[in-house]
């Protein structure tokens, strides 16, 4: 059972959720996808699960380290 | 001082030996005592604590039965009233020649079950921070490898030596003067502080153990003195702060086992010394293997990040890889890795971290690993797409214009072939850092590439600010004056004017770069031995 935190690698903001708490996911699927310095910057699942935790919705202001969601499998 | 085992010795060794069985009797003792190290309790602290003995990361970490000991008899023996030996304490340091994937090495670490790995004021050391060892390392011409798990310095040997001496004064120098000659790696395997800490740092690879070892300038004990600050050693050292945030140390392994698998594999792309070329390790991989998923890797919406390194690992050997500095100035990917068997070193930008725009801490992990290539004859190659330097008040306040104008002098001054291949973005001064005019200034890009001295959104708001204001209105004049622009901005375009020398179909990177890094071996033989630097780095 891996429980894996995913955290923002840069300051920025959430412009769009993929995928919600209680989705299956594959490794690389776009859970979600950040702003920053006007990139877009998919954040995708490290491995296969279920999405146990989501911690942000669009819109949110994130910070570098901070946690986005949380990946079961 | 440990106590001779009673078993070891058959008959008490004579003050005089005389028969040859009697010589090869005190030898055998005395090796078996240096081979017992702090003794069984002293070991069995060392395991308990989650960690391995000196002795036991040589053997993981040299080819079998390769370890050839120097300075074993170094030590402290005890004698009786007759001047006869009874017990022996080993020097806390062990070091001799190895070989690593059969080619010689210089290897050394301190010996944490004796004393605590600290010094013992000896007048001739064997090793950590400058020594024999390292000597030995110079004299031949091989690398060097420290086993770091010392405190260093301490007071308790003022008394016995009867004085004080000067820090550091006899052998450092050779620390530093190696780093031009052969290739030093450092793995930090305990708490490293003081003089061990500054050896570590005087390597051209280190790495240390995630929540096992701690890297810092003085310990916990010394801040809460100085500073008043009370802070536990992996708060102040571990490799969250010394490797993700600092980048004190290059790179955090798992387990004692990865970080020597580390050393071996950083090892494994260096040649010996710099007057020798590094090994070409012949690769199965097919060198005109084309890539279809690169045809569409790079989003056509310019705003989209991509995976960098699935670009990179699709056009290096297969499992070639070896990142250096992974968590630390992310924006950018410092890679070595091979091409047809042939070492390169891989300058890739991150898109997907501030869209690979270049702030302080790239442009450190940039400087140190451009340099590292260029001493010991790596080929470079930049994968770009940077769309200038990090901007915002942090960034001025971290001194990015100079961090990144130090890696656009350092990058001016490479001997090592380069070459620049243009993925997307290529602006500004950040984009002056992965070219190189000095060599043939061979850029090749994708179809995708687009370059400039900044681009053209918020270049034509600045350039043509007056016909904006002017209008009546100015949003939709800039878009007019972007659009008019755009079609000039087309990579073909500047290829028509050979300003760049080649655009590549993304799907056959593989053979174009195999080719001409087979090329760059008769430029690598001709400029062999080490690099002599001028002019101060601003």
């Amino acid at each position: 059972m891996a429980k894996t935190e995913v955290t923002s690698e840069v300051t920025g903001s959430v412009w769009k959720v993929e995928r919600a708490e209680g989705d299956t996911v594959e490794e690389g699927d776009v859970i979600l996808i950040l702003e920053s310095m006007k990139m877009e910057i998919p954040v995708e699942a490290p491995h296969a699960g279920v999405v146990a935790k989501l911690f942000v919705a669009p819109e949110d202001s994130v910070e570098e380290d901070q946690p986005l969601c949380v990946i079961e499998s | 001082m440990t106590q001779s085992d009673p078993r070891a010795a058959r008959q008490p060794i004579p003050a005089v030996p005389g028969t040859a069985e009697e010589r090869l009797a005190e030898l055998e003792f005395r090796r078996d005592q240096a081979r017992r190290m702090g003794g069984p309790e002293a070991v069995d602290r060392q395991h308990a604590a989650g960690r391995l003995t000196v002795r036991e990361r040589i053997e993981r970490l040299v080819d079998d039965g390769s370890f050839r000991e120097i300075g074993t008899l170094a030590g402290t023996g005890g004698y009786d009233a007759e001047n006869r030996l009874v017990s022996f304490t080993p020097a806390p340091y062990v070091a001799g020649l190895a070989r690593i994937e059969g080619r010689p090495v210089a290897i050394g670490g301190e010996d944490f079950t004796v004393r605590g790995g600290t010094s013992f004021g000896s007048t001739r050391r064997k090793g950590g921070q400058g020594g024999f060892i390292e000597d030995l390392a110079h004299h031949y011409r091989v690398p060097l490898v420290n086993l770091i798990d010392g405190a260093g310095g301490t007071v308790t040997s003022i008394k016995k030596r009867g004085y004080t001496v000067f820090p550091g004064v006899h052998g450092f120098e050779r620390s530093v003067s190696l780093l031009g000659s052969v290739p030093v790696a450092s793995a930090v395997l305990g708490t490293a502080a003081g003089g061990p800490a500054g050896r570590a740092i005087l390597s051209h690879f280190s790495v240390m153990v995630r929540g096992g070892s701690q890297i810092f300038a003085a310990g916990p004990p010394v801040v809460r003195r100085s500073l008043g600050q009370t802070v536990d050693k992996e708060q102040l050292g571990g490799a969250s702060v010394a490797v993700d945030t600092a980048g004190t140390v290059h790179n955090a392994a798992k387990d004692e086992q990865d970080a020597l698998d580390q050393v071996r594999r950083f090892l494994s792309f260096m040649p010996s010394n710099v007057w020798e070329l590094p090994p070409v390790v012949p690769s199965d991989d097919p060198t005109d293997r084309c890539e279809e998923a690169l045809a569409t890797i790079v989003p056509e919406r310019r705003t989209q990040a991509y995976s960098m390194h699935r670009l990179v690992h699709m056009v290096v050997d297969r499992d070639s890889d070896f990142e250096i500095r992974p968590t630390f100035g992310k924006a950018v990917i410092t890679m070595l890795a091979r091409i047809g068997g042939r070492p390169v070193g891989i300058i890739a930008n991150n898109p997907m971290v501030y869209g690979g725009a270049m702030d302080a801490k790239a442009a450190r992990k940039q400087i140190h690993f451009m340099e590292l290539c260029d001493t010991f004859h790596i080929p470079l190659i930049f994968f770009v797409d940077v769309p200038g330097f990090m901007v915002g008040t942090k960034a001025e306040e971290e001194g990015t214009l100079r961090e990144g104008m130090r890696a656009v002098y350092v990058a001016g001054n490479l001997r090592v072939p380069t070459l620049t291949v243009v993925i997307r973005k290529c602006y500004g001064m950040a984009g002056m850092a992965t070219c190189n005019k000095n060599d043939i200034d061979l850029k090749l890009a994708w179809p995708t590439g687009e370059w400039g001295s900044l681009p053209i959104e918020g270049g034509v708001a600045a350039g043509f600010r007056r016909e904006i204001m002017a209008a009546d209105d100015p949003v939709a004049k800039e878009k007019e004056i972007e659009a008019e622009l755009r079609p000039y901005a087309s990579p073909f375009r500047t290829a028509e004017a050979f300003a760049v020398e080649e655009i590549i179909d993304p799907r056959e990177t593989r053979p174009v770069l195999s080719e001409f890094v087979a090329l760059a071996e008769r430029r690598l033989q001709i400029n062999v031995g080490p690099r002599l630097r001028s002019g101060v780095q601003p």
